[in-house]
């Protein structure tokens, strides 16, 4: 109970620092979550949809890659951003623009991962008949992801919810920085270390409510792209 | 005219389609007989180009509309989903009046029974315009009322258009009424080849004969 009313004291009136955190929260999730579904959404359409030698390893590839561990996505990030990294020149070690990029590797292969199977077995209806009808691989491609756009949808929210649970990578190349870098997860995580278990409590419903929120908004939106 | 010359498809060791030489004339309708997994949906697909064959080469004349044994219903209505393949709005009313679904015209497809949407996936392909017609079992999922409306319709777009129309079937209703030749396959080969009153008169092989007794005509 003590958790809650700390929660209820955060949010009524809005704490300032806890705003800042929820809006890189926020920020970085949904850059990440924009970017990953921009390259994964197409290349799982085509890994679904097209016979192709060594599909087979690709797929056991990207299975792999979507239970990469976030702190070794950290890692790999982290040692290509630091000074005398491959990337270090662009100087953006603990910075949120890092911390997406981190979060692109982790929620990437989970988005390609996802759409190739919803394209492989959902979708086959769709294309044979398309393909009867003689349509284009362009026409049959658009009617795909016209058909399935709700289980598409899920696709991108399952991305975001990944996205904003993370804590592993983005501390690593985030550093948790207040007023910086600090992310609910990672505020969570500090609260924790620090022995201020209802106050990290606090936040963790804090971030369940946000979640909450995005979720019923995406259910509305894929309800109404469903009774369409 | 189709020539098929030494078609085979192999999944891994089992050969499901094994048809040596065969020949159809344009603008004949042929119907494919034949217990589950005798190859004639194979043998579709394959003219279709949905499948590759693993042996042996066929000529097609010209464009082709292939209608799967699955039927599916797109998200809209009726009508969208026949003015998807490129149909005007007349054309589309046409076949649904034609198959007796105008008055679902404006109901969402998903909400069809299996018979309603078989017609209407039929009402999508007849739509368009071919030189070759394949339908894999058009009428497995009508009822009686239902398949004579699907067997009229074949026939009326045949006449129309004097394109060649292969169709699978287990119903002698459409094997009898709507073709001018019966190929009875079994475990992927021919076992009878003629007209429909031929086949059923002298089937050809013992298979063949116990398979068409099965029928019940």
């Amino acid at each position: 109970m003590e958790s809650f009313r700390q929660a209820f004291e955060l949010l009524f009136p809005p704490d300032r620092e806890l705003l800042q955190i929820i809006g890189v929260t926020l920020r970085m999730s949904f850059f990440s979550t924009l970017i990953s579904c921009l390259i994964g959404l197409p290349l799982g359409a085509l890994i679904g949809s097209k016979s192709f030698r060594g599909k087979s390893f690709i797929k056991k590839l990207i299975h792999t890659l979507m239970g990469l561990p976030p702190v070794v996505a950290g890692l790999i990030v982290y040692s290509l951003f630091t000074h005398y990294g491959l990337l270090g020149k662009l100087n953006m070690l603990f910075t949120v623009r890092v911390m997406v990029v981190a979060q692109v590797m982790l929620i990437t292969p989970v988005v390609i991962g996802l759409t190739s199977s919803f394209i492989e077995s959902a979708s086959k209806p769709v294309i044979e008949t398309a393909r009867g009808l003689g349509f284009s691989g362009l026409k049959t491609a658009r009617l795909c992801i016209g058909e399935g756009r709700s289980s598409l949808f899920s696709v991108v929210l399952n991305a975001f919810g990944r996205s904003i649970a993370e804590v592993g990578a983005v501390s690593i190349v985030g550093g948790n920085i207040q007023w910086k870098t600090r992310v609910m997860t990672t505020a969570i995580m500090l609260e924790t270390n620090k022995g201020k278990f209802s106050f990290a409590l606090a936040l963790g419903i804090i971030l369940l409510i946000i979640a909450f929120i995005v979720n019923a908004l995406a259910s509305f939106i894929v309800k109404e792209v469903k009774d369409d | 005219m189709i020539e098929i010359n030494n078609l085979k498809k192999r999944y891994g060791e089992r050969t499901v389609l094994d048809i040596p030489s065969l020949s159809i004339n344009d603008g004949e309708t042929l119907a494919l007989a034949g217990a589950n997994g005798s190859g004639k949906t194979t043998l579709l697909k394959i003219l279709g180009g949905t499948v590759k064959a693993s042996e042996g080469s066929f000529s097609i004349p010209g464009s082709i509309l292939y209608m799967p044994q699955n039927s599916y219903a797109f998200r809209g209505d009726l009508i969208r989903n026949i003015l998807i393949s490129g149909a005007d709005r007349s054309k589309a009313f046409e076949l649904l009046e034609k198959l007796e679904l105008s008055h679902l015209a404006d109901k969402k497809a998903k909400s069809l029974s299996g018979g309603e949407l078989q017609r209407l996936s039929l009402c999508r392909v007849l739509s368009g315009k071919c030189d070759l017609l394949l339908l894999d079992e058009p009428t497995s999922a009508c009822d009686a009322n239902g398949a004579e409306l699907v067997i009229k319709a074949i026939k009326d777009y045949q006449k129309s258009c004097g394109c060649t129309v292969i169709m699978s079937t287990h119903s002698p209703l459409l094997a009898l009424n709507a073709s001018d030749r019966l190929i009875i396959l079994n475990s992927g080969k021919i076992e009878a080849d003629g007209s429909p009153e031929e086949t059923l008169a002298n089937p050809g092989t013992q298979w063949a004969k116990s398979f068409i007794a099965g029928w019940k005509i």
